[in-house]
């Protein structure tokens, strides 16, 4: 029953994991970037939904109609005011200089704000949970993995059935091309930013919802998403999904023989394997060649 | 036998680029691979000098089997090479540029007297000698085409691949690269170049490959290429 | 002749950066600004030994930090746990994390950029999991304690450090000078220029890129070590804090990656400010916000460094001066010429 319960976890977390790492590889595919802040604006997030709750006192899920479009808006200004200055010579190493310091800004200004205490929204909904043969299921895990995964489709209807979404694939394909055929690619960057950051605000409402959040906490998960891009290959959403649900899978079984902490290695020692033995990664991926 | 492929493949994602490109080039000789845009000749060329690996077939140079070598091990057999839109190191000065060439590693000095008089030497012979001490991210385009040339001579290749020498080079410096790919080729090098102005490939050439759909159509010298029906069709698109 | 004369500004600087670094100890009021001297000095190492693989070969390294932390630790853990003396522990402690930057390398560096950023900041994060979790072996939390080396004051225990890391420095910046006059440093800029180009010339590019790191993991965990023996207590939060890797970038781009005495200068600068505000505003989460907008600051706007954009400017200034740019390339050339025969 144990298993069956960390397999049904692995899953409902592996679903975030992968609504988080489709932003990264969104990132990493327009632009080469590889894109370290995008755990901090997670955690800005699930600030802003607790904030919410406990000033407002309305419902952390509601705050996304305030975050999913500011962040949508933050990430468009990122690329087209920020990345677009940067030398395309030095492009990827620079890129994540900035995106770490931004990272670092925004941890700090959160630290700043709400103080290093850690906090923990309060619902009325927050200890319900539900059983389903035999496994103890928390009610805000359900509703996480639900949000995660109505936003992942969103995502994938966007990508394979809008003449945007086919702009984009063209423009990460091959950028030149894309101009080519009369796609404004910086537009289409500027906006596939734009929508990756949007995915940080939903993950991070799922997050607050059963999570105890403070400011340093946004690399626990960047590591973790860096793991699960390199194993997907770097580029490839759907690479990036496989191995966040394959991983996120093997994090939850690996808890119950070695304890919360060393089941994180697991990200670490398939990002060391990966690198080692298949650095284009193993679902798809052929941009991580050179890279 | 000097450079040769056999049947060489390479895709990318359902695009063929390469479709079992056989093809002997002649040792000593000016050789031209000409065919119309995206007919492989680049990515031939980076199959042949390790940059990509090819799915399937072999390349070999003096009998060596080359195929799926790092590039640098292809550079050290003897094959050096330019590249379609001339690189070079941008913030290094253009004697840099060329002493980046000097094979053998080790801590010793880079600016040995030897290598210095040798490396000027060439930049002299490409009438840039006058540039070495400025940064090649500030030299012109022609300049630093000419640059680009004298790093890959400083190797000492015996056999040199030049992408599109003429592309974008006025045409008072395309009469020189031309003047300058014959002397060299008198000296004892092999050439082969990839190149869409055919005035300077019929000039210039001994022996040309015509390449289309990733493989070649035709091949001999450039009087019999110039009226070959396959190459008319190929670039008028019968 | 402006050569020679440019040489005897450059050995002047440096004469004067070395007379003000060995000068500093006697001048220093109290012990507290002694170990700042020392805290410092250790940063200028780091930076310094961060510029092998970050100045020569452009690959920026976040994780830094780590391979320092894993010397203090690898350091600590021979004297107490294995009763090796000291400064053997120190150097077997360098040896150590250099034969792992071996494996690190091979996994990070066989690819571009982007994978090694990935497993230098990923570095960071599973050796802080690892020595806080892994308490039985490391100490955890509660940190471990390295005893001194040498039965001295406080003062005088701070004086020699000072000048060990004066030592150091002195080698790795010696280092650093062999390598960026040499054919393996002129093959390291080339790869740093454009690495395809590199590779075609006939660069063993990976070979260079993992002897490179293998060197600066060495020096920087000589460093760590040292920091180890020095301070007596280690602490995983600190030893393995993404920050420290951090503050050496931004030093490092600050001085300017190119120049030898760049990432001194930027650790000098920054390590002095970090220092100074520590002791007037305490630590605040405000650090963090300074850090990330400095850095980001250098980043887009000075990506060559402080130094060199002063360089650059006063070079302009010269220019203005003189009738024209063609004269000068002609006279440099006449001068280059005479070099050269």
């Amino acid at each position: 029953m144990l298993l069956f319960q960390s397999i049904l976890l692995g899953l409902l977390l592996g679903g975030l994991y992968a609504l988080l790492a489709s932003g990264l590889t969104l990132y990493f595919g327009i632009m080469r970037v590889v894109m370290i802040a995008h755990s901090a604006f997670l955690i800005l997030a699930a600030y802003l939904a607790w904030w919410m709750h406990d000033r407002i006192g309305v419902d952390p899920l509601l705050s996304m109609v305030v975050t999913v479009p500011l962040f949508f808006a933050a990430g468009v200004g990122l690329q087209r005011l920020l990345l677009t200055r940067l030398r395309p010579a030095t492009l990827t190493m620079m890129s994540v200089l900035l995106t770490f310091a931004i990272a670092l800004t925004v941890e700090g200004l959160l630290g700043y704000a709400f103080t290093g205490t850690q906090r923990r929204v309060q619902l009325g909904y927050s200890s319900a949970s539900f059983e389903i043969f035999g496994a103890r299921i928390a009610v805000v895990k359900l509703i996480a993995f639900v949000l995660a995964v109505i936003a992942l489709s969103g995502l994938y209807v966007l990508m394979k059935r809008t003449r945007f979404g086919w702009a984009l694939r063209a423009t990460i394909q091959h950028r030149d091309a894309a101009r080519l055929l009369g796609i404004d690619t910086e537009r289409v960057a500027g906006y596939g930013f734009g929508i990756g950051l949007a995915t940080a605000a939903v993950g991070g409402t799922a997050l607050s919802l059963d999570t105890t959040i403070y400011p340093s906490l946004h690399w626990h998960w960047i590591g973790p998403l860096m793991a699960i891009i390199v194993v997907g290959g770097l580029g490839s959403v759907p690479g990036a999904a496989a191995a966040a649900m394959v991983l996120g899978m093997a994090q939850s079984l690996l808890q119950i023989p070695m304890g919360t902490t060393w089941a994180q290695t697991v990200f670490y020692v398939a990002l060391f394997a990966t690198l080692a033995f298949r650095p284009q990664g193993f679902f798809g991926g052929r941009l991580a060649q050179r890279f | 036998m000097s450079l040769a492929t056999h049947e060489l493949r390479k895709a990318f994602g359902g695009v063929t680029a390469l479709d079992g490109a056989t093809v002997d080039f002649h040792p000593g000789k000016v050789n031209a691979l000409i065919g119309p845009n995206g007919s492989g000749k680049t990515t031939y060329f980076n199959c042949v000098t390790g940059m990509i690996k090819p799915d399937s077939g072999r390349v070999t140079y003096k009998d060596r089997d080359l195929t799926g070598k790092a590039p640098h091990r292809i550079a050290r057999a003897g094959l050096g090479r330019t590249f379609q839109l001339c690189r070079t190191f941008p913030r290094m000065t253009a004697l840099e540029n060329v002493l980046a060439a000097v094979p053998h590693g080790g801590l010793r000095s880079f600016r040995t007297r030897s290598d210095i008089e040798r490396a000027m030497s060439w930049l002299t012979r490409l009438g840039i000698e006058h540039l070495a001490r400025s940064e090649a991210r500030d030299m012109s385009w022609g300049q630093q085409k000419l640059l680009e040339l004298a790093g890959v001579l400083m190797a000492e290749p015996e056999t040199v691949l030049l992408d599109e020498p003429a592309g974008g080079v006025n045409p008072a410096l395309l009469d020189r690269i031309g003047t300058l790919i014959r002397e060299l080729n008198a000296e004892g090098r092999t050439f082969v170049i990839v190149e869409h102005n055919m005035d300077l490939v019929m000039s210039i050439s001994d022996h040309i490959v015509v390449f289309d759909r990733g493989r070649p159509i035709a091949e001999g010298p450039p009087s019999v290429i110039r009226s070959d029906e396959r190459v008319l069709g190929a670039y008028l698109g019968v | 002749m402006p050569n020679a004369s440019k040489r005897i500004l450059v050995g002047t600087a440096i004469a004067l950066l070395a007379a003000a670094i060995l000068v500093f100890p006697s001048l220093a009021p109290n012990p507290y600004i002694l170990s700042s001297g020392v805290l410092v000095l250790n940063y200028a190492v780091l930076a310094t030994s961060w510029n092998f693989v970050g100045g020569f070969t452009g690959y920026i390294s976040l994780g830094h930090g780590a391979l320092a932390g894993l010397g203090g630790y690898a350091t600590g853990l021979l004297v107490v746990k294995a009763g090796l003396p000291s400064f053997a522990a120190l150097a077997v402690a360098a040896l150590l994390v250099a034969a792992l930057a071996v494996p690190l390398g091979m996994a990070a560096l066989r690819v571009r950029g982007a994978s090694f950023v990935i497993v230098s900041i990923a570095l960071v994060l599973i050796l802080l999991l690892v020595f806080q979790s892994w308490a039985s072996f490391t100490g955890g939390s509660r940190g471990l304690v390295v005893p001194r080396p040498f039965d001295l004051s406080r003062p005088e225990h701070h004086r020699v450090f000072y000048y060990l890391f004066a030592v150091l420095l002195a080698i790795a910046v010696l280092a650093w000078w062999l390598i960026d006059r040499s054919r393996f440093g002129l093959g390291l800029k080339s790869i740093r220029e454009d690495e395809d180009k590199a590779e075609a010339l006939g660069t063993p590019t990976f070979a260079y890129k993992l002897i490179v790191f293998v060197v600066s993991a060495g020096f920087t965990a000589l460093a760590g070590g040292l920091y180890a023996l020095w301070f007596g207590d280690l602490d995983p939060v600190f030893q393995f804090s993404i920050l420290t890797g951090s503050y050496l970038v931004l030093m490092a781009l600050l001085g300017g990656v190119r120049n030898l005495f760049g990432p001194v200068a930027g650790a000098i600068l920054v390590g002095t400010a970090l220092e100074y505000f520590k002791v007037e505003y305490g630590d605040t989460p405000l650090h963090l916000v300074a850090t990330g907008v400095l850095l980001a600051l250098v980043v887009l706007f000075m990506p060559d460094g402080v130094l060199p954009a002063i360089g650059d400017l006063l070079k302009r200034l010269d220019r203005t001066k003189k009738s024209s740019i063609r004269e000068v390339t002609a006279a440099e050339l006449a001068e280059q010429r005479k070099a050269a025969v």
